[in-house]
């Protein structure tokens, strides 16, 4: 079966000088949920933002779904149609402010997607409730706590039925009364099996439980991939024997 | 000579009969300095390249002057090279620079209002497919007006004060009105007096209907 996303001699250097990323090939089938570990300033949120072009890699390209974008040769319109085949959840939520909950899931339905108002609103309410917040639907990101809102970005994730779902450290800034909720929802995504996951998280038990696979980031490149049990538990490499004794503490 | 009340309140009204001048001047600059204002802030925000430094330039040329001198340098200075100027009524010479002025301050308004909203949405934005016109259009405006309507208010509160410059130019606002009553009776504190109280009025008015409109601003989205 053809993989869902593949990225190839992808690399990335803001200054022209030190490269953040170094020439990365990655290959992620469709179904799969990938935790991706490392320490920080590795480029794990660069590697994730170039998949959605965020961020502009400096070099190679990047496949999701049936389209590729090659940082060669590139226009607007191919970057917005890689865009629309996944979705972020962010480390700061970054809600729309000015919209309640409802709106935020509904927004890119109607933009993106132009779906009839009445249309989009049947999925935000379906998915509200599947993430727990439908008693919240009419509140404003002001009013939720990290969690709730961390919640509804999840669910207006899923509202543009993604072929990928990107975690960006989702539950990096919560308090960790709040961290339990969010890795709820995203465990009962992983386990329904019908996305594709990548997920950026320090969260070590969380991500030994809900991957399939695990990569583990060091320097700009992928240092080890394998299965959570090849990487977490029995780890060969120095470095990641090195990063997991130090978050375990 | 002593205060006279009686003369302060027999000469009130023919003061303040010219304030429709004076607000209909302040209106006047007030929709021209916000277009133009709003226009300048968004060369900045999309950093257009040339016209944002010659925009910079300007601002800074206009915020780092008085008023008074740019009237005189416009209406005196330019009008001896340029007949459109020298054939300009006094008003229509009064509003231009009220409105070139007042626009720079309109623009970093717009600007910081712009700005102030943050990166991470507008991100979240485009990693959902959004246009860049969709996201200014639906995220980033909606939220800059919020946050420019207190300090867009108080520069509006400005341009009314600064209209009181007419006078210079012949005008017959309540500044000008005052100026000639007092030069025929010579009760200049009392004339004087009427046109500060008139001032100060409006302005109190115009600080409370900012208020209330902060407030509201305030409590969107909550
Ligand atoms: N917009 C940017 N401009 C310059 N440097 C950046 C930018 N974004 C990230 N970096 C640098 O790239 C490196 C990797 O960042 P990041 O991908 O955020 O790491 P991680 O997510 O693994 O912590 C860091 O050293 C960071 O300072
Ligand atoms: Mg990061």
């Amino acid at each position: 079966m053809e993989s869902m996303v593949e990225v190839r001699g992808l690399s990335k250097t803001f200054d022209g000088s030190t490269y953040i990323l170094k020439d990365i090939d990655l290959s992620i089938a469709r179904n799969e949920v990938v935790a991706i570990l490392g320490p920080s300033g590795t480029g794990k949120s660069t590697l994730l933002r170039c998949l959605n072009y965020l961020c502009e890699p400096t070099a190679g390209s990047v496949r999701v779904g049936a389209v590729t974008v090659d940082a060669a040769r590139h226009m607007g319109s191919e970057v917005r149609a890689l865009r629309r085949q996944s979705a972020m959840v962010f480390q700061s939520y970054n809600l729309f402010k000015n919209k309640t909950a409802k709106e935020n899931v509904m927004e890119a339905l109607v933009t993106v997607q132009r779906k009839p108002r009445a249309e989009a609103e049947a999925i935000a309410l379906r998915l509200l409730e599947k993430v727990g917040m439908l008693d919240r639907k009419d509140f404003y990101p002001a009013k939720m706590s990290g969690g709730q809102q961390q919640r509804v970005g999840i669910a207006r994730a899923l509202a543009v039925s993604p072929n990928v779902l990107l975690f960006d450290e989702p539950t990096s800034a919560l308090d960790p009364e709040l961290v339990g909720e969010v890795l709820n929802t995203i465990r009962q995504l992983a386990e329904e099996g019908t996305s594709t996951m990548l997920l950026v998280t320090h969260e070590i038990r969380f991500a030994r439980s809900v991957a399939s696979r695990v990569l583990f980031m060091d320097g700009g490149h992928i240092a080890a991939d394998g299965t959570p049990e090849q990487i977490i538990d029995s780890p060969e490499n120095p470095r990641l024997r090195q990063f997991l004794n130090f978050v375990s503490k | 000579m002593k205060f006279s009340w009686e003369y302060f309140f027999a000469t009130f009204p023919l003061i303040a009969e010219k304030l429709p001048v004076t607000l209909s001047l302040t209106l006047i600059s007030a929709g021209f300095s916000l277009a133009l204002g709003t226009a300048m802030a968004l060369v900045n925000y999309y950093r257009v390249p040339v016209l944002a430094q010659c925009l910079k330039a300007w601002s800074s040329f206009i915020r780092g002057t008085p008023a008074v001198t740019q009237m005189f340098f416009f209406y005196y200075g330019l009008a001896t090279v340029s007949a459109l100027v020298l054939n300009m009524s006094p008003l229509v010479a009064v509003a231009v620079v009220m409105s070139l002025n007042m626009s720079a301050f309109v623009a970093e308004s717009v600007r910081a209002a712009l700005i102030s909203v943050d990166e991470g949405q507008k991100e979240a934005a485009l990693s959902l497919g959004m246009s860049s016109f969709q996201m200014i259009t639906r995220i980033v405006i909606p939220q800059a007006v919020r946050v420019a309507l207190p300090p867009l208010f108080n520069d509006m509160i400005n341009l009314f004060k600064m209209s009181s410059l007419a006078f210079l130019v012949g005008i017959r606002d309540v500044m000008g009105a005052s100026r000639i009553e007092s030069a025929a009776s010579f009760r200049f504190f009392e004339c004087y007096a009427i046109v500060m109280v008139i001032y100060w009025g409006c302005t109190i008015v115009l600080t409370f209907l900012q208020r209330r409109l902060e407030k509201r601003c305030n409590a969107i989205y909550e």
